[in-house]
């Protein structure tokens, strides 16, 4: 309440400089300023919005009776946090499990493993596609965060994706066309072209 | 020789306290056999079964070293080290890089003697050195050695200046050009990071040994450097071996016979 009254009167003093110094040709914007201001009262006065309201509705997949390692609302703040801490356990230390021997907290192969989403035809869906989990979230949020350029988006063994390859024998040019670069080999294989500008 | 030669002192060194007093009753010849007996008692019972001498709760201990021994003279096709190597790391998946662009953790390395035209092969990856230039050469922390003397490049923190690709006298980094796709969950890698050879660290944190390894049928050992009684150091003790480009003193993990 005392939030309110302060805000009122703050109104009001904006509208008494408004109105004393008003003319013609500053009307439409006089009119747009009051919008704002209107606009934006209106949320003071609505804001009883839950906190977990704030954010894209975000679909959970079955998880078969487990349950992720902290509730939702503390997941989305502290998931950064509990990923960025295990990683430099894991990686620069070697620790693989906690101290009673569970696994770890954060760790991302274990988020994809559960939260990766399927689309209609029951694929998993890459990281370019705003169904996935990381995305549907991240993107309502504007987070550019790059972990995907080295992780793997989706489960692994989900027969999701290509058979790997060496592509030692592969003609580049016939699968992307325009898109290869040229190797040595190619190279010594190009004739030059003679400018005739001499004559 | 050389190699033989260092450890011992290290472990003289690391046990010379405890062992000062033993060695005045029992006289120099006993040194080393008191300063090796803590690992001894630390690791036997885990290395007679299994690889298993990491605790994943405690990370890795720079009580071991993990090291390899390639036996060059057994009739071995290198190539199956290296087609192991890619399928465990989920290399080979850049399509727009030149060949000598590709990442290789593994380069198979033909060897000819002009003088009396004898040729052999041999694998040449990460040689996980114990003074390794590429650790000591990275800006901001990237390249690494864990306590159990795996170097690895934390790819968090790599910025891909490519320096350790400079420093490295093995040729061992490779640098990923473009964007990937498909990478493995043990081995997440990308554009814009240098990476090499990790002894398949998730591998051995499990307790089993690295895909080339298995691969070689015998032909490469892996084993704890820093434990008399591994496979390893009992085959380096008897027949011996070489590092690469010793006179660099950086005691490479790799060692090689018949080279």
């Amino acid at each position: 309440m005392w939030l309110q009254r302060n805000f009122d009167f703050s109104l009001n003093s904006f509208f008494n400089k408004k109105i004393r110094k008003i003319n013609l040709q500053k009307l439409p914007l006089t009119v747009a300023g009051l919008a704002l201001v209107a606009s934006f009262s209106s949320t003071v006065f609505a804001n009883e919005v839950e906190q977990d309201e704030l954010g894209p509705k975000i679909t959970f997949p079955d998880f078969e009776g487990e349950k992720c390692i902290l509730p939702e609302e503390e997941m989305r703040r502290q998931h950064p946090d509990l990923l960025k801490h295990d990683r430099i356990k894991t990686l620069r230390e070697g620790v693989r499990a906690k101290a009673d021997g569970s696994k770890l907290d954060g760790s991302l192969k274990q988020c994809i493993n559960c939260h990766a989403t399927k689309d209609d035809s029951g694929k998993y869906v890459r990281i370019d596609n705003e169904q996935h989990f990381c995305v549907s979230c991240h993107q309502y949020a504007a987070v550019s965060i790059d972990c995907f350029q080295c992780h793997r988006d989706i489960p692994e063994g989900s027969g999701d994706f290509h058979a790997l390859s060496n592509h030692k024998n592969l003609d580049y040019k016939a699968v992307i066309p325009g898109t290869y670069s040229l190797t040595v080999k190619d190279m010594a294989n190009i004739t030059p072209e003679v400018h005739s500008d001499d004559n | 020789m050389t190699i033989n030669f260092e450890n011992k002192k290290q472990q003289n060194s690391e046990a010379s306290v405890e062992s000062s007093r033993r060695n005045f009753i029992v006289g120099s010849a006993a040194v080393a056999g008191i300063a090796i007996a803590p690992s001894v008692v630390l690791y036997q019972t885990a290395h007679a079964d299994s690889l298993q001498n990491v605790s994943a709760k405690e990370g890795a201990s720079s009580k071991v070293r993990w090291g390899m021994l390639v036996d060059t003279t057994k009739d071995v096709d290198w190539n199956k080290c290296v087609e192991a190597c890619n399928k465990e790391q989920g290399l080979g998946n850049e399509e727009e890089s030149r060949d000598d662009q590709r990442t290789q953790y593994i380069r198979v390395v033909d060897v000819k003697n002009k003088g009396t035209g004898y040729s052999m092969s041999l694998p040449v990856m990460c040689q996980h050195c114990e003074q390794p230039p590429c650790v000591d050469v990275c800006p901001t922390g990237a390249s690494m050695k864990r306590p159990d003397g795996i170097v690895l490049v934390d790819r968090h923190r790599c910025i891909g200046c490519r320096y350790c690709m400079m420093a490295c006298p093995y040729k061992a980094r490779s640098f990923v050009h473009e964007v990937l796709h498909d990478q493995k969950e043990v081995t997440p890698r990308g554009k814009g990071c240098v990476e090499s050879c990790n002894m398949c660290v998730g591998r051995i944190d499990k307790g089993q040994e690295p895909a080339c390894v298995e691969a070689s049928s015998g032909a490469i050992v892996f084993g704890d450097l820093n434990d008399p009684d591994s496979a390893i150091s009992k085959l380096l003790k008897e027949h011996g071996g070489k590092q690469i480009r010793a006179d660099l003193k950086l005691n490479p993990a790799i060692h090689y016979q018949g080279i």
